[in-house]
């Protein structure tokens, strides 16, 4: 073991840290989601109803709160599995880190681009 | 006079005609009680003086003896074989491996150069800037109180060997280290913390840890070293975020 093989990996607070709030949306935004979805339903679940259920200003936020909070959530802890195994060096890691960003802002766009009709 | 077989698992990687792992067993008779160490000694007194193993204590102080017995991580000295599950059976086999994924020296002793460099890495000892008292450092007891848990560690290696996150990433500190970092960060009279913050509170430190648990069901001495190391995440957001040292 080297010192600077430690040190290299530098940070990580900041993921941990995202890790434990965006877990805690996801309970309070997951719940809301689907105590409207399934039990105080506004009818079928059909293109109609979710675009009516859309027309509030705070569905629409819990909506992007649950695509960004999911999307981090999941491709961290995705980050931490593969960090594990081959992705153990400092370079593989930054590689990594650095391509899960740019899948999850993609998926973050596009999901915002779906919902766009309702925002404006 | 009570007769009990163990199955050592042997290996001398610099033997060029036979490096390969392989078990051999030995019988003993023993009367009254028997340490799986004594055992060991009986062997190499008896049938084979090349069987290498490590002790020093021989009263479970020193961690020099951890092995893996009967499938779990013990103390060779303090393991009675009565108490294994094995002892129950008529005619009983005890089974003696080295600590598992640690790299070997031979037979039972394992290389723990990694550990101890790891150990030593994050600065294990009271570091004090301001001038020394006169007299002794005083400590009250509630402080004190917080190292009870982390000062009983005896650097067997047991955690450290059972660590998964271990396994996967070779330079990752390990409970034992984190658990002696935790022991000084919560040590009152320490004045070192913000030194050792930047050694620890990295994701080859605290934050390669899943709290995966192996290291609290091997600790020979019932220690939570993942509590330690769940502390020092929240201590790292408390010193990072509101500048609060304690």
């Amino acid at each position: 073991m080297k010192a600077e093989s430690v040190t290299s990996h530098r940070g990580g607070m900041w993921a941990w840290l995202f890790q434990r709030i965006t877990a805690v949306l996801l309970i309070v935004c997951l719940a809301i989601h689907l105590v409207f979805t399934h039990i105080v339903g506004i009818g079928d679940i059909s293109y109609d109803t979710i675009g009516d259920r859309l027309a509030h200003a705070g569905f629409i936020a819990v909506d992007i709160i649950l695509l960004a909070a999911g999307t981090f959530h999941a491709l961290n802890g995705l980050r931490m599995v593969l960090m594990d195994y081959w992705f153990t060096s400092r370079k593989r890691a930054l590689a990594l880190t650095v391509v899960l960003w740019v899948v999850g802002l993609a998926a973050l766009v596009y999901g915002i681009w779906a919902l766009w009709p309702w925002i404006s | 006079m009570a007769e009990i077989t163990f199955r050592v698992k042997r290996q001398d990687p610099q033997d060029k005609k036979n490096p390969e792992a392989h078990w051999e067993d030995y019988k003993i008779t023993y009367e009254g009680n028997l340490t799986v160490l004594e055992g060991l000694f009986y062997i190499q007194e008896k049938y084979d003086g090349s069987l290498a193993f490590r002790y020093c204590c021989r009263a479970s102080v020193c961690g020099s003896c951890a092995m893996y017995i009967d499938g779990a991580y013990r103390l060779a000295c303090q393991t009675n074989v009565k108490h294994l599950d094995s002892a129950g059976s008529p005619d009983p086999v005890v089974t003696v491996a080295p600590m598992p994924h640690l790299p070997l020296v031979k037979d039972l002793v394992c290389d723990m150069t990694d550990f101890f460099a790891k150990y030593e890495y994050i600065m294990p000892w009271l570091i004090r800037k301001s001038p020394d008292p006169e007299k002794e450092l005083l400590q009250s007891p509630k402080d004190r109180k917080k190292l009870d848990m982390p000062i009983d560690c005896i650097l067997c290696g047991c955690c450290y060997s059972s660590c998964p996150s271990v396994w996967g990433e070779e330079n990752y500190l390990g409970p034992a280290a984190l658990l002696k970092a935790y022991r000084f960060e919560v040590d009152s009279r320490d004045e070192a913390r913000k030194d050792r913050l930047s050694r620890w509170d990295n994701e080859r430190g605290v934050y390669r840890c899943h709290t995966i648990m192996n290291c609290v069901e091997a600790c020979p001495k019932e220690l939570v070293p993942t509590e330690g190391i769940q502390w020092l995440k929240r201590a790292a957001i408390r010193r990072r975020l509101f500048g609060r040292l304690k």
